[in-house]
């Protein structure tokens, strides 16, 4: 190896890649900028106001902050239904008037301040809901009536009772408390707020009226043919959002002991910067309160800072203006353009070097040389069966696949002409085993490990596995279970093929290359999964060997077979087969002779294994070109392979001009004949064997019984 | 939205630019036509057909053969075998022909017993004609694809990015050469039109049709952008021009020639016939390369699936845009046409992709 290609293969293969499209797949990923915007704010802030970070500053703000989290928090809920609420400053002023005015005038208790704030609140947040959720009016100008009204309310209440108020007094610990009070340094506002925002992110990721709201908010009409009363949920926003207003009054009207005519003003307009900047999609559906309380803490701390800073309160309005105006901008552009910036940054390539291979064309004289015999089969099913991937007999010869609908169809014996779907399940059934009690266990991509008992009851046994401490996707899920076989200790040994991709994509997993698939084993007794071998070039095909201490399994990407000592003295043994083939390997089954037959999907081509080696172009490749256009090995031409125990290779049987059997992922032996199956296929083949046993079927070999 | 426009260039910076190739549209809109083009003889890789003195004479490989249009299937009879391989070849109504050899020969034959021989032309001995055309009696047009491979090894002058190409008036009575223009990358055909209309000159690796004129002067662009790689041109009676496209483009071919390190690696380890490259025909071999779209599905191969080799042959009208369109697609057989030629009202085009010389039909038009 040259060293600027060893220099690619360090910066390929250890510099995580991956992590970029994994971390922007996420949907916490949007808050990364809101964050780093933040934390810069604060830095910068730091260093130009004196004691910008001291614990009294920080209290004192914290009070402050407390009540327009709140607001924030209500304003939020409002947005992700697909609404908005600027009613929200004269609703708060409004509240805090009133809870003032209950505590000072009318001397009446505490709590009956605070439920009468936050029923006025939300009165009046039941009103906007009225109107917009039953009325189906605009949002956005109900709520400006309605703030006007709430404004001219209030000036009026103010002129009545203003002075009244001021004048009055209430000796009440509660009430000084509640405004001033602080448990170790955090205000009791602050802590009402956290105590809010938890409810409301517990209320909204993980209730089913808040993931109505999110849905309402991503699609209104869908939301409506799914059944969610549309209508109500939308009502319920806005009086949440008046409610919030009433607790934030409260607060407020005990911090000051008294409102004034400024009470309020702009605080629409604050709230709404907050929730975009924060990354709350204005068209709703999408966000968090996370993003709305990091919004919060950006707007108020820069508005709160200008104002320390002696700036005007035009300038105020100005940034305020510009913020918003620059979130909105990119709020839109992200929500347009974030898949784009994942497909282009997803596939993330690392350098492989393939060994060289024996060559597999016909006439080469080497073991792997291919023919048109596959040419030959009979063919079942054609153009009634998608994506028949694995293949599978049982005592009565019937024939059993999957397909790309989520089937499990079944053939009858002899004719292999009347079939019926034997059992539904849904993803893409793959690879098949017939267990000992006549079950049918089945690899579903992207589902999990199923099984089918002989009644037909469908049952999920895993979907997933031990979780991984330092992966970024969520590795425990079973995202790709190829294939699987059952061992002689009565539990299932399968792999996952790939931790990056789903099922259907499996072929692009090819372009990135990177091993992340693994060996997994299903233990019935204790019905749990564990992880057996990680870091794996899409592990596909497993067969039991015929010693009932091992199994064989293949490595596709890598062109190799390897086995794997499950049990018995050589437990936990790794070995290396068959390495460097021309072809990629699919699924391995037992043959009647003692020996295993191995499909192969596809073939390697010079450039696909140049290209392998060339991981930046690779990546270029994916950026710049649409996936069709991707360079891909050639799984345009496959065929099936017999090979002994020791790795040698006995025979080779393709079909060169892709007539009937382009790619091959499944074989399966059964009374002299190979069932051949496809992935990408609508067909089954059956290829007669010469001189193989009649009366053999894979059944009977594993439960030893002599044919 | 100004502020939106001006964002959306801003994130061009950092955003990989699309390599796009042009839409098959409008006249172009893709058909079966050459699929469904009757046979007129099947002969292994037939190349450059013409018109000498009213028969048709086709090279294929180092033989120059006679079609026989009477017969229904026309039979290839064996005029004269060479050394090298026919790279291109020349007919004039007269009788007389021209052929040009992968060895850099040029043979003029005619009128009557005359025979010129010109090893190379101009004063650099550039030995690869690949196109060849009558300008008037005793007056050829020659077409050199490159000043450092023979005609047959044309994709490795693409590989190399090559722009050594040049077209020539060489009169042979006088034996004077006069260069029309240089610095072309692979002038493929050559067609001279009535004055004052000049040469139509297809220039092959940058997917264009030029104009020359016999004074010289700079070469002016009749039609850019072309879905592929242009071969031979050939004029038909009515004054339409007929533009064989060898290749189409692709958007993996176009990336490959942007990576230089990964196409030197290419050119140097791996077989000519499995490169990522414009070929003649695709699917003879497991090692050739494929795109995911050329996956074979459900037993289907997509007509419009990405392919290294197509067949198209289009007809430009007289004001040189194309007017009509003759395909064989991604899944089709009749690929890698070369080359194009009207004799006694019919008009032939050879797939050199797909073994045989086709009979266009005649009723033309946009449709599908």
């Amino acid at each position: 190896m040259k060293i600027p290609e060893a220099l690619s293969k360090a910066r390929y293969n250890w510099f995580p890649d991956h992590v970029l499209g994994e971390v922007l797949s996420k949907r916490w990923a949007d808050n990364a900028v809101p964050l780093l915007f933040l934390l810069l704010t604060i830095v910068v802030l730091d260093h130009l106001i004196p004691n910008f970070l001291s614990p009294q500053s920080l209290s004192d703000s914290g009070r402050q902050m407390g009540e327009f989290l709140i607001i924030v928090c209500g304003i939020s809920i409002v947005m992700m239904a697909g609404g908005i609420d600027l009613s929200i400053g004269s609703n708060y002023a409004l509240c805090a008037l009133a809870a003032v005015g209950v505590v000072n005038l009318l001397q009446w208790p505490i709590p009956v301040a605070f439920v009468i704030a936050v029923g006025i609140g939300a009165v009046f947040g039941a009103f906007n809901g009225v109107l917009i959720g039953f009325f189906k009016l605009r949002a956005f100008l109900t709520t400006l009536v309605t703030l006007v009204i709430g404004r001219a309310v209030y000036d009026i209440a103010l002129v009545q009772f203003g002075t009244a108020i001021q004048l009055a007094y209430r000796d009440s610990p509660v009430w000084d408390f509640i405004g001033d009070g602080s448990i170790r340094l955090f205000p009791v506002s602050l802590i009402a707020a956290i105590a809010i925002l938890v409810t409301a992110h517990i209320f909204l990721s993980r209730s089913r009226p808040g993931w109505h709201i999110t849905a309402i908010g991503g699609s209104r009409r869908s939301a409506f043919n799914t059944g969610i009363d549309v209508r109500k949920t939308v009502f319920w926003t806005y009086v949440i959002s008046g409610a919030c207003c009433g607790i934030a009054g409260f607060l407020f009207g005990a911090r000051l002991n008294g409102t004034g005519p400024g009470t309020g003003i702009n605080l629409e307009i604050l709230a709404l910067t907050a929730c975009v900047v924060g990354g709350i999609s204005l068209g709703g559906g999408r966000g968090s309160i996370a993003k709305g309380v990091l919004g919060a803490l950006i707007v108020l701390t820069i508005n709160n800072s200008l104002i320390r800073m002696g700036y005007h309160s035009g300038t105020n309005q100005m940034v305020l203006g510009l913020m918003l105006a620059i979130a909105v901008i990119l709020d839109i552009r992200w929500l347009k353009n974030r898949q784009k910036v994942l497909h282009n940054v997803y596939v993330a390539p690392v350098y492989t070097s393939m060994g060289p291979a024996p060559s597999a064309l016909p006439g080469s004289g080497t073991p792997y040389a291919l023919n048109h015999r596959l040419s030959e089969t009979e063919i079942i099913g054609l153009g009634e069966i998608e994506g028949p991937e694995d293949v599978i007999l049982d005592e009565d010869d019937h024939l059993y696949c999957g397909t790309r609908h989520g089937d499990i169809v079944r053939y009858f014996a002899p004719e292999y002409r009347e079939s019926e779907i034997y059992a539904h399940i849904g993803g893409f059934p793959l690879g098949l085993a017939f267990d000992r009690d006549g079950s049918l266990k089945v690899c579903v991509g992207a589902m999990g490990l199923y099984s089918v008992s002989p009644d037909r009851r469908v049952e999920r046994l895993s979907a997933e596995t031990n979780r991984s401490w330092l992966s970024v996707v969520d590795d425990a899920r079973l995202r790709d279970p190829n294939d699987l076989d059952i061992g002689s200790d009565g539990r299932i040994y399968f792999t996952d093929s790939t931790t990056r991709y789903d099922a259907h994509e499996w072929a692009t997993d090819s372009v990135e290359n990177r091993p992340t698939g693994r060996v997994l084993v299903y233990d019935p007794e204790i019905g749990r999964t564990r992880t057996l071998l990680r870091r794996l070039n899409y592990p596909n095909g497993v067969c039991m060997a015929h010693d009932g201490e091992s199994f064989f399994f293949a490595e596709s990407w890598e062109c190799r077979v390897n086995r794997y000592w499950y049990r018995g003295p050589e437990a936990g043994r790794l070995e290396c087969v068959i390495r460097d083939m021309p072809g990629y390997p699919d699924n391995i089954n037992r043959a009647s002779d003692g020996t295993y037959w191995m499909a192969w999907l596809g073939m390697r081509t010079p450039t696909f294994d140049l290209m392998l080696r060339r991981p930046g172009a690779r990546r270029r490749m994916t950026r710049r070109l649409p996936k069709d256009d991707w360079l891909f090995p050639n799984i345009n031409t496959g065929g099936v392979v017999k090979f002994d125990e020791s790795g040698r290779i006995l025979t080779t049987l393709g079909d060169l001009g892709g007539k009937h059997h382009p790619m091959v992922t499944s074989m399966r032996e059964h009374k002299g004949y190979l069932y051949v199956g496809g992935i990408l296929n609508n067909r089954i083949g059956r290829y007669k064997l010469d001189g193989a046993n009649a009366y053999w079927t894979g059944m009977s070999s594993y439960r030893g019984r002599a044919p | 939205m100004i502020i939106d426009e001006a964002f959306d260039r801003l994130l061009d910076l950092f955003r990989p630019k699309a390599i796009t190739i042009p839409h098959l549209d409008g006249a172009m809109q893709p058909n079966m036509r050459l699929d469904e083009a009757p046979v007129l003889a099947s002969l292994h890789e037939p190349d450059n057909v013409a018109d000498v003195g009213g028969d048709l004479w086709c090279s294929s490989g180092a033989s120059l053969q006679r079609i026989d249009l009477a017969s229904d299937h026309g039979k290839p009879e064996v005029i004269r075998e060479f050394d090298a391989q026919i790279a291109c070849l020349a007919g004039a109504p007269d009788g007389s022909h021209a052929v040009g050899l992968d060895d850099g020969t040029i043979i003029v034959r005619g009128p009557g017993e005359s025979v010129v021989e010109l090893p190379s032309v101009g004063p650099d001995r550039l030995k690869c004609p690949v196109a060849l055309c009558f300008a008037g009696p005793r007056k050829l047009v020659v077409c050199q694809g490159s000043d450092r491979v023979p005609p047959s090894q044309n994709v490795r002058d693409l590989m190399l990015a090559g722009n050594s190409g040049s077209v020539w008036m060489l009169d042979l009575d006088r034996g004077t050469e006069v260069c029309l223009a240089g610095g072309l990358a692979w002038p493929y055909g050559a067609v001279v039109l009535p004055e004052p209309d000049g040469i139509l000159v297809s220039e092959s690796w940058r997917h264009r049709i030029l104009r020359l004129r016999s004074s010289g002067g700079r070469p002016e662009t009749v039609l850019d952008n072309l879905h592929g790689y242009p071969a031979r041109l050939s004029r038909l009676r009515d004054g339409s021009v007929m533009l064989c496209i060898f290749a189409p483009r692709n958007r993996l071919i176009e990336f490959v020639l942007m990576e230089d390190e990964f196409r030197r690696q290419m050119v140097e380890t791996v077989a000519p016939e499995h490169w990522i490259a414009p070929a003649l025909r695709t699917g003879e071999s497991f090692l050739e390369p494929l795109q995911q779209g050329g996956v074979k599905i459900m037993g289907i191969h997509k007509p419009w699936a990405p392919t290294l080799s197509y067949g198209l042959v289009v007809r430009l009208g007289a004001d040189g845009t194309p007017a009509a369109s003759f395909h064989s697609r991604a899944n089709g057989t009749r690929h890698g046409m070369t080359s194009c030629c009207e004799i006694q009202g019919r008009i032939f085009a050879t797939s050199k992709g797909g073994h045989c010389i086709v009979e266009l039909p005649q009723e033309t038009g946009a449709g599908t």
